[in-house]
């Protein structure tokens, strides 16, 4: 099965809200109305370290970091389990998505999720420019909204806005299920951590802190399972798995992907050097 | 038969200049309410005060009241009846009827609160079995046909004695009372349970949640279940009050002043009782010193705390604990009231325990969606406030004055009052109780 999920590096963010941009114009986000947004981890306002400069050749306290917040697309989902009339819902790939048609606008989902990353469209909804932007279609007055994975660029092997559009490379999507995909290696390799984690949703969002990644190989707007269409079964998650043309254990099928210790570009440095 | 025409008789033979008053008003609340909804359809939840932070506001929060309101009355003529008791008889009926013009209230509270009315019928058609709303849309529903059946159940046999077609063509016999006593024991035994399915399952829509700080605790659903009591039967003794002063219904002052001591014990048992059961955990795991623990435990952070545990709970309890006061119809009347009150804001504080903090607050915060009425002309919050617009409270006020109408016609259509009981039914079971 295909799991879809998503890991961003922290350490990687620089926090130029070109995801919170690029989602909002692909996904035709109303005005007032954010799906992704970059919160500042760090002092009271955006963009502001918390703790001190360094005094009389002392060492400052100064710390920031940046964390890219939208719907986590949580396993054990609290939303799809309080919709009553099933308008939120677990796809098969794992994408939390809703039914625009179905939902009443009861805002149950809203009180459900702990990360506050649903929306709802308290009035008719606001676009400009007025004809709206992006793909999808803009959602109806009293309905509740948030974040797809971009099923729809999903659907069609492309990865998500703000994976491409992420300018640091620190978004990376991919199959969770699939232990060659440049998530599962990464979550296997980095220090990662799931918001809330407490909660017990199990979001399929994981961040990296700590040591920075390699980041996303930024080769095409196709997701990373699309990439090499080389191998007949060029088109995803139904490649024979290990089987006939992976002696060596490389993923060398159908998966374009990071193999092994080897990682594309970056080396990997220590923490540190951009904040 | 005819002795059994005397047995009963309605509260408002007719209306009178007074009367005509009241219906009138109730029809200009009712009128207001219909507009403010209009309005608020065309042009969106965004007439209200809630936001993408605060996404529940004064319709939940009176939701949760009126759940609460439709438990007393009910209880009060079903508990009795199941331990074949004549208690309280003289509220039977009159309780029924409350309690089934507040779920009513309850269930038309939720109407305005969905951003999409019109796909309501998704509920049958789509239900998720997963959802506590679905169990809640489910019981409250259950409830509300329970209660409309139980009043008929009540009255028919009087109903038909009248004359009256809302007997529906039942007939007046004595072997049909005598039947129908033992389906009042039945409906007894499935009306209690179902009272406490309803105040559990909607206690559970909040208890369930993870995401909303307090909300997600074991003991919700008992304090629904508290709360349900002292609210209810405090609303039914103002009613009953009320009927008493204003049209031809009689109160029993003994058994008035013996639901004033229940209620008394009702307070007692929520707001003393379950609220500390509530905070002493927290207070103690939080805090290292002695003062710190008690102080913590003892002290509560928001204005509808006090208003809950001191202005509907404390007093009404002095009040009703003393003796010589509780005796007094105009004690037992402010006391109720004062409980009522007290449980309206503490549905109210339930709702802002969980909307106040969001988990993740860091800068920029969340997007509303629109602005806080008053409070920021940002579109970004880190925390939630709510304050009700003239709409939602126009809305509002419309709902409970429906609610007020049915319980003023069932009051004119409805024989309320038994005169008397009947001598072989309280033979063996009236005596115990005395």
């Amino acid at each position: 099965m295909t799991n879809y999920g998503l890991v961003i590096d922290q350490e990687r963010c620089i926090g130029c809200q070109a995801c919170a941009v690029s989602c909002k114009q692909e996904n035709n986000v109303p005005m007032g109305q954010f799906w992704n947004r970059v919160l500042t981890e760090g002092g009271e306002k955006m963009d502001t370290p918390s703790g001190g400069y360094p005094e009389d050749g002392g060492s400052g306290s100064l710390d920031m970091q940046y964390q890219p917040t939208a719907c986590q697309h949580c396993e054990n989902a609290p939303c799809v389990k309080v919709c009553p009339v099933n308008a939120t819902y677990t796809r098969d790939d794992g994408i939390v998505e809703i039914d625009y048609d179905k939902c009443i606008g009861c805002r149950y989902c809203m009180a459900a999720c702990p990360y506050n990353a649903r929306v709802f469209n308290w009035d008719e909804p606001e676009h400009m420019p007025e004809g709206g932007t992006g793909d999808v279609e803009e959602r109806p007055q009293g309905v509740v909204e948030k974040c797809t994975f971009c099923s729809h660029r999903v659907d069609e092997g492309l990865d998500p806005a703000c994976v491409v559009n992420c300018p640091a490379d620190a978004r990376i999507f991919g199959d969770l299920d699939d232990e060659s995909s440049t998530v599962s290696k990464y979550i296997d390799k980095y220090e990662t951590d799931q918001l809330l984690e407490d909660r017990g949703t199990d979001p399929k969002t994981h961040y990296i802190s700590g040591e920075m990644s390699p980041g996303r190989p930024q080769t095409s707007d196709k997701m990373e399972s699309e990439l090499d269409d080389v191998s007949p079964w060029s088109d995803g998650d139904d490649v024979p798995s290990d089987g006939d043309d992976s002696a060596g254990g490389e993923s060398s099928g159908g998966h374009h992907s990071v193999s092994g210790d080897e990682v594309p570009r970056v080396p990997s440095v220590k923490s540190g050097g951009d904040d | 038969m005819a002795e059994k025409t005397e047995s009963s008789r309605v509260a408002i033979p007719s209306f009178s200049g007074k009367g005509k008053l009241w219906i009138g008003l109730l029809v200009v609340l009712m009128a207001a309410g219909l507009a403010a909804w209009g309005y608020q359809l065309t042009m969106g939840l965004i007439a209200t005060g809630m936001r993408n932070v605060f996404s529940w506001g004064l319709y939940i929060m009176m939701f949760v009241l009126f759940v609460g309101l439709s438990a007393g009355g009910l209880i009060i003529s079903s508990a009795p009846k199941f331990f074949h008791s004549h208690r309280y008889e003289g509220f039977a009926r009159l309780g029924v009827l409350v309690s089934l013009a507040c779920i009513i209230v309850a269930g038309l509270l939720i109407l305005p609160d969905i951003g999409r009315p019109g796909r309501i019928y998704q509920f049958f058609t789509s239900p998720d079995l997963r959802s506590p709303m679905v169990w809640d849309f489910g019981v409250v529903l259950l409830y509300g046909l329970l209660n409309l059946w139980y009043l008929w159940l009540l009255t028919r046999r009087d109903l038909a004695a009248r004359g009256s077609s809302l007997a529906l063509g039942v007939k007046d016999t004595e072997a049909g009372r005598e039947r129908d006593r033992t389906l009042m024991f039945w409906t007894a035994a499935v009306a209690l349970p179902t009272a406490v399915a309803l105040h559990s399952v909607t206690g559970w829509i909040f208890a369930t949640q993870i995401g909303r700080g307090d909300w997600f605790s074991p003991l919700v659903a008992p304090v629904f279940i508290a709360k349900a009591l002292v609210s209810g039967l405090g609303l039914l003794l103002i009613v009953s009050v009320l009927a008493d002063r204003y049209t031809n219904f009689e109160v029993d002052r003994e058994e008035l002043t013996s639901l004033g001591k229940i209620l008394g014990i009702f307070l007692a048992f929520h707001v003393v009782y379950l609220l500390a059961a509530e905070r002493l955990p927290h207070a103690w795991a939080d805090h290292f010193e002695f003062w710190a623990i008690m102080s913590n435990f003892l002290i509560g952070d928001s204005v509808y705390f006090w208003l809950w545990t001191v202005v509907g709970g404390a007093v009404p309890l002095a009040m009703l604990a003393l003796p010589s006061l509780r005796k007094r119809v105009s004690v037992i009347f402010t006391a109720s009231v004062l409980a009522v009150v007290g449980t309206m804001f503490e549905g109210i504080r339930l709702v802002f325990t969980g909307y106040e903090v969001a988990n993740i607050d860091s800068a920029p915060g969340i997007s509303l969606g629109g602005e806080y009425t008053g409070i920021t002309t940002n579109i970004w919050a880190t925390a939630g406030a709510y304050t009700p617009t003239v709409v939602e409270i126009a809305v509002t006020l419309g709902i409970i004055a429906f609610g007020a109408l049915i319980v003023t016609l069932g009051l004119k259509y409805v024989p309320i009052q038994r005169v008397d009981a009947e001598p072989s039914y309280a033979a063996d079971g009236g005596k115990q109780d005395q």
